[in-house]
C-alpha cells in the first residue's frame, strides 16, 4: 500500500452545449451565459412532452455524420468523424456518447502530455461511466425485431457493444490501447464524479498511475422523456431562464447532455516529467442516504458526506482547510436545493467562500454531470474566478417548511438568509480549493475536494 | 443470375462497409479472404450477410450463416444456391 501517494489531474477534455471547444466553454461559463436552448426536437411531440428546453449538442456541432441502416427502420447503422478524429472501426461499435469519450479523451491525453508508451501501459486504465443505457441505439433495435418482425440478425452485431452499460470506457480503452483496468461506474447523477472519484482510489492505492475518467451522457431525447413523465423538469421559463438553482421560483431540473474526461495521474510522476499540473485531489468520499428514500434528499447523508471527505482528506480541522468555493450539485428541484444549501452552510458556516452552481449555466447533464461540473471547477481554479449561479434572483424569505418541523437540527433561517454566499455573476477572487458535490436517486451522494498545486 | 453479377453486388455493399479500406476492394476476387485479406473484422460478417440478404432478395437460413466461410467465394456460392 502506498498511502504517501497523490492524485494529480493534468488533463481535461469534453462535449459542452452550444461550446466548440473547452476554451470557448470557459469564456462562456465566466461570462455568465447559458448554455440552454429550446430543443426543436422535443417541439415536435406537442402536448405529449411537458419540457422542451434542454442543453443538448448535435451530431453536426461535433462534426459528425450518420449512416442510417437500409435494413432497420430508423436505425443508425454507423457514424462519420468529419475530422477524422477516430477511425472508422472504432465508429462502427460507437454510440454517439462512446464517440463523444474518444474524442474528449484523445484531447485530454494531449493535454496530459502522455506518450503512447504510458497510455499503453498496464498502469493506465479507463474509467467511464453514463448515467443512462444506450437508448438511441436500442430503441430502433428493439422497435424493428419486436415491433417490425425483422430477424435479430438484421439488425446486426453492434447493438450491444453500443450499448452495454460500460460502452463508452470500452471503446475510449479500445482506441487507445490502454493495458489496465477498464470499467465503469453507475451512480445516477453522481455517475461523473463517482467515475473520476473511483479513478482517484486506483491511483492512489497505487493500483494504477494514469486514468482516463469521466462521465458522458449523449443527446437522447428517449432519455429526455423519462425524466418529462416525472413532472421533474423545468417548465414555465425561457430557455435561459429554465435552470435557476435556489430561486423561489425553481420547479425543476433542465435535462442536459455532454462529456466530461479528465486525466489524472500520479503526483510523483507527473512532476517528475514537468506535467502541467491542473490540480490535486485532496480527498474523496462517497456513501448513501440509508433512509430508503429513492428520489428525496437526505440532510444528515451530505451531513456524513462532509465529514467523509474531511475524514478522508486527511484534515480534521476545518476552519483551516475550509475552500474557497464549493461547486454545488444545485439541480433547480424545490427539494434538492433547499437541503443542498441548507448542509452546506451547516458544515461551512457563512462566511468566507461562494457557491458556484454550474447547472445553472448549461443544465443537468445526468451521468455527465459531475465530470463536466469536476471541469467546471477546475476551470475556476486556473481563473481564479467562481463560476455564477444564474437566475437565483429572488431566495425565498420564509423558512423551507420542513425547516419548522420539531425534528429538523440544521439551520433554521431561511434560504434567504444565505444571499451573499450565491453570486449572480462572476466573481474573481483567490481560489486555492474547491469541494464538488454531486448526488443521485437511490440516494448516492459524493464529493471531491481539489485544491491548486504548490510545488 | 450470374455469379459476376453477384460479384458486382457484392462489391456494392462491401463499399457500404466503412471498416473496409475501400482500395482493397479494386482487386478484389472470389478468393479475397474477408478476414486475412480484407481485415473485415469478424463481427461484420453478419452485417455483410444481412445486407447480401435484401440486395439479392434472398433468405439464408442461419445455419447457412453458421457455416459461411471466410471467402468471398463462400458468400457468393450461398447466393447462388438460393
Amino acid at each position: 500500500m502506498s498511502a504517501e501517494r497523490q492524485v494529480a489531474i493534468v488533463g481535461m477534455a469534453g462535449v459542452f452545449p452550444t461550446c466548440h471547444s473547452l476554451e470557448n466553454f470557459s469564456e462562456k461559463l465566466f461570462s455568465d451565459q447559458s448554455l440552454i436552448r429550446n430543443w426543436e426536437l422535443a417541439t415536435l411531440y406537442g402536448k405529449n412532452i411537458r419540457s422542451t428546453v434542454a442543453g443538448y449538442v448535435n451530431l453536426s456541432e461535433m462534426h459528425l455524420d450518420v449512416i442510417m441502416s437500409t435494413l432497420v427502420k430508423d436505425y443508425p447503422e454507423t457514424y462519420i468523424d468529419n475530422l477524422a478524429r477516430i477511425p472508422a472501426i472504432n465508429l462502427a461499435t460507437a454510440d454517439i456518447g462512446s464517440i463523444w469519450a474518444m474524442i474528449a479523451s484523445i484531447e485530454a491525453i494531449r493535454m496530459a502530455g502522455w506518450e503512447a508508451k504510458e497510455v499503453k501501459s498496464e498502469k493506465t486504465g479507463v474509467i467511464i461511466g453514463s448515467g443512462g443505457a444506450g437508448n438511441t441505439i436500442l430503441r430502433p433495435g428493439w422497435n424493428n425485431f419486436f415491433e417490425l418482425g425483422i430477424k435479430s440478425r438484421t439488425i446486426g452485431s453492434h447493438t450491444i457493444d453500443r450499448s452495454m452499460g460500460y460502452r463508452e470506457a470500452a471503446n475510449v480503452s479500445c482506441l487507445i490501447k490502454s493495458k489496465g483496468v477498464c470499467e465503469s461506474i453507475i451512480s445516477a447523477c453522481a455517475t461523473g464524479l463517482g467515475n473520476i472519484g473511483y479513478a482517484y482510489r486506483l491511483i492512489k492505492f497505487g493500483i494504477q498511475d494514469r486514468i482516463i475518467a469521466g462521465g458522458i451522457e449523449e443527446t437522447s431525447i428517449e432519455t429526455f422523456i423519462g425524466f418529462d413523465a416525472m413532472q421533474v423538469l423545468s417548465k414555465g421559463f425561457t430557455a435561459t431562464e429554465s435552470s435557476r438553482p435556489f430561486d423561489k421560483n425553481r420547479n425543476g431540473f433542465v435535462c442536459s447532455f455532454g462529456a466530461g474526461i479528465i486525466a489524472l495521474e500520479e503526483l510523483a510522476q507527473a512532476r517528475a516529467r514537468g506535467a502541467n499540473i491542473l490540480a490535486v485531489i485532496d480527498g474523496y468520499h462517497n456513501n448513501s442516504d440509508g433512509d430508503g428514500n429513492m428520489f428525496a434528499p437526505s440532510f444528515s447523508g451530505q451531513q456524513r458526506l462532509w465529514q467523509g471527505l474531511m475524514n478522508d482528506s486527511g484534515k480534521q480541522d476545518k476552519q483551516n482547510q475550509k475552500p474557497d468555493v464549493v461547486k454545488v450539485h444545485g439541480t433547480s428541484t424545490p427539494a434538492g436545493d433547499a437541503i443542498e444549501l441548507l448542509s452546506v452552510v451547516d458544515f461551512m458556516g457563512t462566511d468566507n467562500y461562494h457557491l458556484s452552481a454550474p447547472k445553472s449555466q448549461f443544465g443537468h447533464m445526468l451521468g455527465a454531470a459531475g465530470a463536466v461540473e469536476c471541469i467546471t471547477a477546475l476551470l475556476m481554479l486556473r481563473e481564479q474566478k467562481v463560476s455564477p449561479c444564474l437566475n437565483s434572483a429572488n431566495l425565498n424569505t420564509e423558512p423551507e417548511p420542513f425547516q419548522l418541523n420539531a425534528d429538523w437540527l440544521g439551520p433554521v433561517e431561511p434560504l434567504a438568509a444565505y444571499r451573499q454566499l450565491i453570486p449572480q455573476k462572476t466573481v474573481s477572487k483567490e481560489i486555492n480549493k474547491i469541494v464538488c458535490l454531486n448526488y443521485g436517486f437511490g440516494g448516492t451522494n459524493s464529493a471531491i475536494s481539489l485544491s491548486k498545486f504548490r510545488a | 443470375m450470374t455469379r459476376e453479377e453477384v460479384m458486382t453486388g457484392l462489391v456494392e455493399i462491401l463499399r457500404t462497409v466503412r471498416t473496409i479500406e475501400p482500395a482493397k476492394l479494386d482487386t478484389i476476387t472470389e478468393e479475397t479472404d474477408f478476414i486475412t485479406d480484407l481485415n473485415t473484422p469478424s463481427t461484420e460478417m453478419i452485417n455483410i450477410a444481412a445486407k447480401a440478404e435484401q440486395k439479392f432478395n434472398v433468405e439464408f437460413e442461419d445455419e447457412d450463416i453458421d457455416g459461411l466461410g471466410s471467402k468471398v467465394r463462400d458468400i457468393v456460392d450461398l447466393i447462388m444456391k438460393k
